[in-house]
């Protein structure tokens, strides 16, 4: 069989989240290696937490927030992007393609570009290959 | 584990009651639902534990609904994705903590922006009942869209005859402040505790002097188009948008004022007997305070000028729907004479339907009125001038009360329907019969045949669209908007005057297109809520926010840095940072940047994170 | 393809093989007739789009009657269709059932050019080995590697004398300018546009595929094309089958040659200019403004516009296949363009697809205006002026 990856996606409580109802409550249809984690805003995300997803079987993390100059909060998504760009020279000294981890933005009403992030995350991850645990 | 049990609908009352029973009999202290979306039912079954005497927040729910049976196609994936849901959830929730939820004073003030038939309603409602609403219009009079409009469909009632009593009750009620010429700048607080800065902009009229005597506007020697008037007709430097204007305080439009552009004039001061104008006045910032909000922002109206083939603003007597409505207006340009432009009355008018609406190059949507108040234009136009009229429409959508039994009555009148979306008016023609006319081209779809059709004037029944700054407004109250650019409701079925802002409600064409009686119930509903609020007093607030261990902060202040509340302070004694409870929302953005731990994001805590994460990938 | 009188009943399986052919997307559609509408052929004659729409719907489709071949794939009811039905898949996809599973006839004409096609890679039939003759005495090279660019005349240019003028010309412009170019040898075939838009996807293919693979082997990276219809199979068809080419129009290239002072203009030519947009550069690649530009910078010229220009241009009635179709005189959209060009006082007419010029030749000779107005390619007409 081939690979099916699975990828943690963190999700704000306002948009993203919502979002991804809509995607659901609409009846869209999309890749199933996801696993949904609820947070209040995008700015909630820890490194810690991408990496413990990554060591915890995660092939790869999506962190999903408002679009910037919508966060509920005012700009929590502004400090996940800050904290992504952190993140992603972290992943590096790690070993770990930066392409493993993603940040990106879907706002309450748009049930279909979760769908096509969360596709495009799942193929690109496909390719990618299993990420390598070491043991 | 204690109990694993499947029931068909948990959320019903029988449902809630086998979790109850448990927590009773069982002496559970932790309990999991999976099921549908906790946006949709956490509150639900927090409230079952509430009852069962169990502290809500030890409750965790895994959406294996909408974002897993309904998404996926393929069974089994499905449940290996529900299974790690719920391990997920039983893993967290082993980690959850009783919580108190506070209560904090709600403001019986209400803030309501727009001053259409929307924002009236729902001030006039609040303010009914004793309590105090700040109404907030950024043009110089309340009426809106509606003032505009001739007669109402179905059942041809004069709109402004129906609407200036309510203006004037709005204007002088004791528990209404009116802010015309005003525009919300900033908004900060949250439910039961909104401040709001209002920039309230110089009139050049001293209002309290004014006495609305309309001399100054005789006199006034500059002309400029009336926005009021859809550009068909001409207002003063210094106006009221319309003689029924609430306040009746004109503005001086500083430019198009003689004097502001050139430094001389001031005719106006001149025969004001009561020394009202005042060219020195400056824009004032006012801040209000209140517990909730309704945005009552209205529509924008689609220029159809982009759809070339119409020739709209190409070709003479192209108008739009709100350009007729002027026109027809007895109080209008031309005295309610519907005219060409050369002055003569049309032998024949062509109405097209679903201009800018139903049309995936303009906007998907249907705008919804568009079909009556065509309906509406025909029997005017037959009324007034017995001229031929031509409704081009895709399907007609009649299906308000009385809007059927009024299509009837229209089609009984004579009105000849064409069945077809117009590709094309234009001024080629083909044929003696066509020449000098507008010739309007579409396939009638019944007949199954292209028809052309010569007439005189023609009237795009324009889609109504988000207000141009519907973007820049969501932003500043933190609302969310639809994929159509209307801002989003709460719940599509279930709540569609709130949005995902606590303490604040949408009411009329912000929310989506709609007619007049829709408007008027949303706005009363909006009203609703807000009084189910005021009159608790008090507003629950959430207990997940953030707090500080003494012990551990180092006092470094990056969490007062971070905060979008400044919700952190030091406490000057101790030398660490404390949270104010009564600011944090519980974001956790101090707690993913606290250098040393040393803060606790409530029921989103770290160890419930991780134990979450462990639960879902392993 | 008139209602019948008869009751009907919907054929559910017609309607999933039309689905499956390509043509989905008229799902969407909702009966508007918007297409109707904006159809050139109802300046003509009825063809109610719409209808066969909605009879697609139902599988309703009569594939013996001629409707479903009228279509040249002009594009200006996809342009305006307010659900966004591609209706020119819808007809190449109903024209698909008929050439893959032998429900009906191809009309006689399409069906040999087709079958030309097919068997010699041009749709005249003519000899592979022809294919550069109309350059014989140009002293053109064939293309070779190493060579900046291919110029891609099309068939048509190609093989057909009668309007081998507008590549010649363009020949002599790029020797002028001194671009580094070659021609199309044997190895090359058709670019299969038309025979797509006939049906004849399996054939369409199998040109597109060999002609790539031709291109990847000679190490060509840029194409310039004088038709349209080579230009937007290259440029949007080509790279979902592997193309990896740059493809560029002759108007857009000699406006950079322009651009770049590699014209060097000398002769004036005082003409009143009508350009006709043609479907595949206009309504298909939004290119309006670059055969405008060139065409002005003409000393002398004057620019006049048709009535129905740019978005709304009049085909000339030659896509879709239909160039190999015979249509009904008091039917050609060509005459009708001519008469235009009349009427606006054009000395010239002005084009940029061998197609248009084929039509537009062929619409003067019959209607015998001969003496009051010429059909001149843009590269002719640059041609003349160097």
């Amino acid at each position: 069989m081939s690979f099916e990856p699975v990828i943690a996606v963190f999700m704000c409580n306002w948009c993203s989240y919502r979002g991804a109802d809509l995607a659901g409550t609409s009846r869209m249809k999309y890749a199933p290696n996801v696993r949904p984690i609820r947070v209040k805003c995008s700015g909630r995300v820890e490194p810690t937490f991408i990496v413990q997803a990554l060591q915890a079987g995660a092939d790869g993390v999506l962190v999903l927030g408002c679009h910037p100059g919508d966060c509920h909060y005012t700009d929590g998504n502004y400090k996940a992007m800050r904290r992504m760009a952190l993140l992603t020279r972290m992943l590096e000294q790690l070993g770990i393609e930066k392409e493993r981890v993603s940040l990106d933005w879907v706002s309450a009403s748009e049930g279909s570009r979760f769908v096509s992030i969360v596709n495009d995350m799942t193929a690109r991850i496909r390719k990618l290959g299993p990420l390598a645990k070491e043991s | 584990m204690i109990v694993a049990r499947d029931y068909v609908f948990m959320c019903s009352e029988p449902g809630q009651e086998i979790i109850g029973k448990d927590i009773r009999d069982l002496g559970l202290n932790r309990v999991v639902v999976a099921a549908c979306s906790p946006i949709m039912h956490e509150s639900t079954f927090r409230s079952t534990c509430q009852k069962a005497g169990l502290n809500p927040y030890l409750i965790e729910i895994a959406n294996i609904r909408e974002q897993c049976s309904w998404v996926t196609e393929n069974k089994q994936m499905a449940t290996e994705k529900a299974k790690a849901l719920l391990n997920a959830a039983v893993k967290r929730v082993y980690y959850h903590q009783p919580l108190e939820t506070r209560k904090i004073p709600f403001n019986p003030n209400t803030l309501i922006v727009g001053g259409g038939i929307a924002g009236i309603r729902a001030a006039l409602e609040i303010a009914d009942s004793g309590h105090k609403v700040y109404l907030v219009e950024r043009s110089p009079s309340i009426g809106g869209h509606m003032m505009q409009l001739d007669k109402t469909f179905p059942t041809l009632d004069c709109s402004a005859c129906i609407l200036t009593p309510r203006m004037t009750e709005a204007g002088s009620h004791p528990h209404i402040e009116l802010m015309s010429y005003s525009e919300v700048e900033e908004v900060s607080g949250y439910i039961g505790n909104f401040k709001i800065r209002i920039r309230k902009k110089a009139r050049y009229v001293n209002g309290d002097r004014c006495n609305g005597c309309g001399l100054c506007q005789e006199k006034c020697p500059s002309k400029v188009d009336s926005d009021f008037e859809a550009g068909m007709g001409k207002r003063k430097a210094i106006y009221t948008p319309f003689p029924q204007a609430v306040p009746n305080i004109p503005v001086i439009d500083a430019d198009h004022c003689t004097y502001f552009l050139k430094g001389s004039c001031r005719l106006c001061e001149e025969v004001c007997e009561a020394n009202a104008i005042d060219f020195g006045q400056e824009d004032e910032i006012i801040e209000v305070e209140a517990g909730s909000i309704i945005l009552a922002t209205g529509y924008g109206v689609f220029d159809p000028a982009p759809i070339r083939q119409y020739g709209y603003k190409r070709l003479d007597n192209v108008i739009t729907s709100l350009e007729f409505e002027r026109l027809v207006n007895s109080a209008g340009p031309t005295g309610g004479n519907i005219v060409l432009k050369d002055g003569s009355a049309p032998r024949s008018v062509a109405v097209i339907h679903c201009v800018g609406s139903r049309d995936r190059n303009y906007h998907d949507y249907c705008s919804r009125v568009c079909c009556m108040y065509a309906l509406k234009y025909a029997h005017l136009i037959k009324e007034k001038t017995g001229a031929e009229v031509y409704q081009y429409y895709i399907d007609m959508r009649c299906f308000g009360k009385g809007c059927e039994e009024f299509y009837e009555r229209i089609a009984g009148e004579g009105v000849s329907f064409i069945r077809g979306k117009v590709s094309e008016v234009t001024d080629r023609s083909l044929n003696d019969e066509e020449k000098g006319r507008l010739v309007v081209v579409a396939e009638d779809t019944l007949l199954g045949s292209v028809i052309r059709v010569p007439v005189d004037m023609v009237i795009l029944c324009v889609a109504m669209e988000p207000q141009q700054d519907a973007e820049a407004v969501a932003r500043l109250f933190k609302i969310s908007r639809s994929a159509d650019g209307f801002f989003l409701e709460r719940h599509p079925k279930l709540d569609p005057v709130a949005t995902n802002s606590e303490g604040i409600f949408i009411a009329g064409c912000c929310q989506s297109p709609k007619d007049i009686p829709d408007t008027v119930a949303q706005s009363s509903a909006a009203a609703a809520r807000i009084l189910s609020l005021i009159s608790k007093g008090a507003v629950e607030i959430e207990a997940d926010i953030a707090s500080i261990d003494d012990k551990l902060c180092s006092g470094c202040g990056v969490c007062g840095s971070l905060c979008p509340y400044s919700a952190t302070s030091l406490d000057e004694e101790k030398k660490v940072y404390k949270v104010n409870e009564a600011l944090c929302k519980g974001c956790g953005t101090c707690v993913a940047a606290c250098p040393v731990s040393a803060i606790t994001g409530r029921h989103f805590t770290t160890e419930q994170i991780m134990a979450e994460i462990e639960g879902l990938l392993i | 393809m008139e209602t019948s009188a008869h009751p009907v009943t919907p054929l559910k399986e017609v309607a999933d093989i039309i689905n499956e052919a390509g043509g989905e997307i008229l799902k969407l559609c909702y009966q508007c007739g918007t297409c109707t509408a904006v159809c050139p052929w109802n300046r003509v004659r009825d063809f109610i789009v719409r209808r066969i729409m909605h009879r697609g719907q139902l599988g309703l489709i009569d594939f013996e009657g001629e409707d479903i071949w009228l279509c040249a794939t002009c594009n200006s009811c996809v342009k305006r269709c307010p659900r966004g039905v591609e209706i020119v898949d819808v007809m190449r996809a109903l024209r698909r059932v008929v050439t893959e599973m032998g429900i009906a006839r191809i009309p006689d004409s399409l069906r040999l050019t087709i079958k030309n096609i097919s068997a010699t890679g041009n749709p005249l039939g003519e000899a592979p080995d022809k294919r550069a003759d109309w350059a014989k005495d140009l002293d053109v090279k064939p293309y070779s590697e190493g060579t900046e660019i291919l110029y891609f005349p099309c068939c048509i240019p190609e093989y057909d004398t009668s309007v081998r003028r507008m590549a010649r010309a363009a020949v002599n412009i790029l020797k002028k300018a001194g671009v580094d170019f070659g021609i199309p040898g044997s190895r090359v075939n058709c670019c299969g546009e038309s025979v797509r838009k006939a049906g004849d996807e399996k054939v369409f293919e199998r040109l597109a595929r060999s002609n790539i693979s031709v291109f990847a082997e000679m190490g060509v990276k840029k194409v310039v094309t004088s038709s349209p219809h080579c230009y937007h199979t290259f440029k949007n068809e080509y790279p979902g089958l592997g193309g990896d080419f740059e493809a560029i129009h002759l108007s857009q290239y000699l406006l950079e040659l322009i651009r770049e002072n590699r014209l060097n203009f000398t002769r004036e030519i005082n003409k009143k200019v009508a350009y006709h947009d043609p479907c595949y550069l206009g309504r298909y690649n939004d290119i309006y403004e670059e055969p405008r530009q060139v065409l002005e910078s003409i000393p002398g010229l004057e620019l006049v516009e048709l009535p129905d220009c740019r978005e709304n241009s009049l085909c000339c009635g030659g896509g879709g296949g239909r160039i190999w179709m015979e249509t009904k005189s008091g039917e050609r959209f060509s005459d009708m363009r001519v008469e235009q060009a009349l009427a606006a006082g054009a000395d010239v007419l002005a084009v940029a697809c061998p197609y248009c010029m084929l039509n537009f030749d062929d619409s003067v000779t019959t209607m015998d205006k001969g003496n009051f107005i010429e059909i001149r390619s843009i590269s002719e007409l640059v041609s003349q002026a160097i």
